[in-house]
């Protein structure tokens, strides 16, 4: 269960990138390893960097993937994101999305909800 | 960028100065900060402002805004800094310039339309006496603040209209003063003086009281009048002068009560709070404070009905405000002036069971009862109201058979022009003083303006040792007698006068028996 779990997210996270390079985003890096936790995906937009953190789900009978953001997690996200940032020593704006995807039972892509800066 | 929007903050009848500073920050994960000690309606502000700029089909940028409201230390309240803080943000996203010399004040709807706001009559005459030329405020509220001369007042209707303006799409015309009708204000008169039956001595009481500014008692049984007689007061009170006008607006406009659109206030404010009001209410006050009934009441008349059924400390407070015509609230964050030069009018039952001194029923209540009932209201107050009266209980017989001669009694209109007759030879009268009516005379105005003769004095020194007479219900009889003579258009006080004005003395004494 755990491995397959597992599984979705690193397909999720592979449909988020090719959805935002689609988009005309530039993708920095993937599944980036701070101190604390791992960033999905960082990409730029223009100027801005952008913090993208993918949920994914197979159909919504057990709740949705928004509702698996909570505010313990935006926190969470807030912090790596700002660890990134002083780390980096980058001094320009940025912003932290979500990206949300529900798949079938064949895991085809069902929906995808791109959620701009979240944390505003 | 850094913006800098000016706004007012009121406290009180005050206002000062406040710079809002509006920095978007290219840098730094987005957020809406306000700082400045702002109060929970000022800090919900981020949320109005934010959703009438998306609202208004303008993109809000997802940057790090800081909202400073300078000086820092001055807590700020209300929410007229919606408008302020939506023109910093805009202008620096937008990059046009703001108009100069100009004041921002307004709160926002969601749609982005500005509400009628609280407080833009202060507004406008704090731009005057700064010098500053134009003020923006909601449409709703640009007549209440074209009540000022001399300072251009433009009225928004939304935020779009004002974007439109400021990138010189548009022009806007400086609102002008429109008269309007002031009858949200008091209670209008409810009788006509004609219609009430009989009880000349209490309409001759309340004419003498709307001419000179006297206070008033009125005791009496159940039933008697005594509320109908004080209802067809406003009927006869003069209008308002035009200072007058203005200091009663003010206290409309900061209090909340002003409507949308109204203008300026031209007659007297007619205030009956009920008996259960709190002290604060009455008074004024709250953290940050309010003007009570006393100030909604100022150059008006506050009707207190049932008088001794008032908590008496709330009755207590109206000690200094009677005698001063102003007071002081102060509160450990601040502290505010409020104007509070009112008539009082007050009525009460002679005893718990309402039927004392009653010519045909029988009182029911004990010596011991009826003295208790006596000390809700205690002597320092009675002392301070210039005129007692009582309101006897009208015959029935005689009710039924005066319905004939209705047509001969006095209306309200005919006692009115007596009023104004009265007011207007105080108003000669009092042209170099800071006072309007022979009620707020003060010791050397009364030694200035009250001539009478040796045998008036002596009068008034025999009444004053038999009816044992405070030194200020001595003085008050004299203010009492000057009215009486004013309501004559007698130049010098004589015997009848006073001999009148004696009449309504304080009986305090000589009711508890």
């Amino acid at each position: 269960m755990k491995t397959k779990n597992l599984e979705i997210g690193r397909l999720g996270e592979a449909i988020a990138k090719r959805y935002l390079q689609d988009n005309r985003y530039t993708i920095v890096a993937q599944n980036y390893k701070t101190k604390y936790a791992e960033i999905d995906l960082i990409v730029r937009h223009k100027d801005i960097l952008v913090f993208v953190e993918v949920r994914t789900r197979i159909g919504e009978r057990f709740g949705t993937p928004e509702e698996s953001i909570n505010r313990k997690k935006i926190n969470k996200l807030i912090k790596n994101a700002r660890g990134y940032v002083a780390g980096k020593r980058y001094n320009k704006g940025y912003r932290i999305d979500v990206v949300c995807i529900v798949l079938d039972e064949n895991k085809k892509v069902k929906r995808i909800d791109h959620y701009r800066n979240i944390t505003f | 960028m850094l913006i800098k929007v000016s706004s007012v903050s009121n406290s009180g009848l005050k206002s000062i100065g406040i710079d809002v500073e509006v920095n978007v920050a290219n840098r730094g994960l987005p957020a809406f900060e306000i700082v400045g000690l702002p109060s929970k309606a000022v800090d919900e502000s981020k949320q109005r402002v934010r959703t009438a700029i998306v609202n208004s089909n303008i993109e809000f940028p997802a940057r790090r805004i800081t909202v400073n409201l300078a000086p820092a230390d001055v807590p700020k309240e209300g929410s007229f800094y919606d408008l302020p803080i939506a023109v910093g943000i805009l202008t620096s996203v937008i990059g046009c310039k703001l108009p100069e010399e100009s004041l921002f004040f307004g709160e926002l709807s969601l749609d982005g339309t500005l509400r009628h706001t609280k407080g833009a009559l202060l507004l406008s005459l704090f731009a005057r006496e700064k010098g500053i030329r134009n003020i923006f405020v909601p449409r709703a509220s640009a007549n209440e603040a074209a009540i000022v001369k001399g300072v251009n007042v433009y009225p928004i209707e939304n935020v779009s209209q004002l974007l439109s303006y400021f990138m010189g799409e548009i022009e806007l015309k400086p609102a002008e003063y429109q008269e309007g009708k002031d009858d949200w204000i008091s209670t209008q008169a409810e009788f006509d003086m004609a219609e009430i039956l009989g009880q000349e001595q209490a309409k001759r009481a309340i004419e003498i009281s709307a001419s000179g500014g006297h206070n008033l008692l009125m005791i009496g049984s159940p039933g008697s009048g005594k509320t109908m007689l004080a209802r067809a007061l406003p009927g006869i009170l003069p209008t308002l002068r035009e200072e007058e006008s203005l200091e009663v607006t003010k206290i409309y406009s900061v209090s909340g009560y002003f409507p949308p659109e109204g203008s300026l206030i031209k007659t007297r404010p007619f205030r009956a709070p009920h008996h259960t009001i709190s002290q604060v209410g009455l008074i004024g006050g709250g953290p940050r404070p309010q003007p009570g009934e006393v100030s909604l009441a100022h150059r008006g008349v506050l009707f207190l009905d049932e008088f001794s059924e008032f908590p008496r400390s709330v009755l207590e407070a109206l000690r200094q405000p009677m005698e001063d015509g102003y007071l002081t609230i102060s509160r450990s964050r601040e502290r505010a002036n409020f104007p509070a030069r009112f008539i009082l009018i007050a009525s009460a039952n002679p005893c718990p069971c309402g039927y004392l001194y009653h010519s045909k029923r029988q009182c029911l209540c004990t010596q011991r009862e009826i003295e208790k009932y006596r000390k809700r209201v205690s002597g320092p107050i009675l002392d301070r109201i210039d005129l007692h009266v009582e309101v006897p209980v009208v015959d029935i017989k005689e009710l039924a058979k005066d319905r004939r001669f209705k047509d001969r009694l006095e209306s309200s209109a005919q006692i009115y022009r007596r009023v104004m007759k009265a007011r207007e030879i105080q108003k000669n009268r009092f042209i170099d003083e800071k006072i309007h009516t022979n009620a707020e005379m003060k010791n050397r105005h009364i030694k200035k303006y009250c001539n009478f003769s040796k045998e008036v004095k002596q009068l008034l020194q025999q009444a004053g040792v038999s009816f044992q007479l405070s030194a200020r219900s001595y003085y008050k009889m004299i203010k009492v007698s000057r009215t009486i003579a004013d309501l004559e258009a007698s130049q010098d006080i004589t015997v009848s006068h006073m001999a009148e004005a004696l009449q309504y003395r304080p009986r305090i004494q000589e009711r508890v028996m």
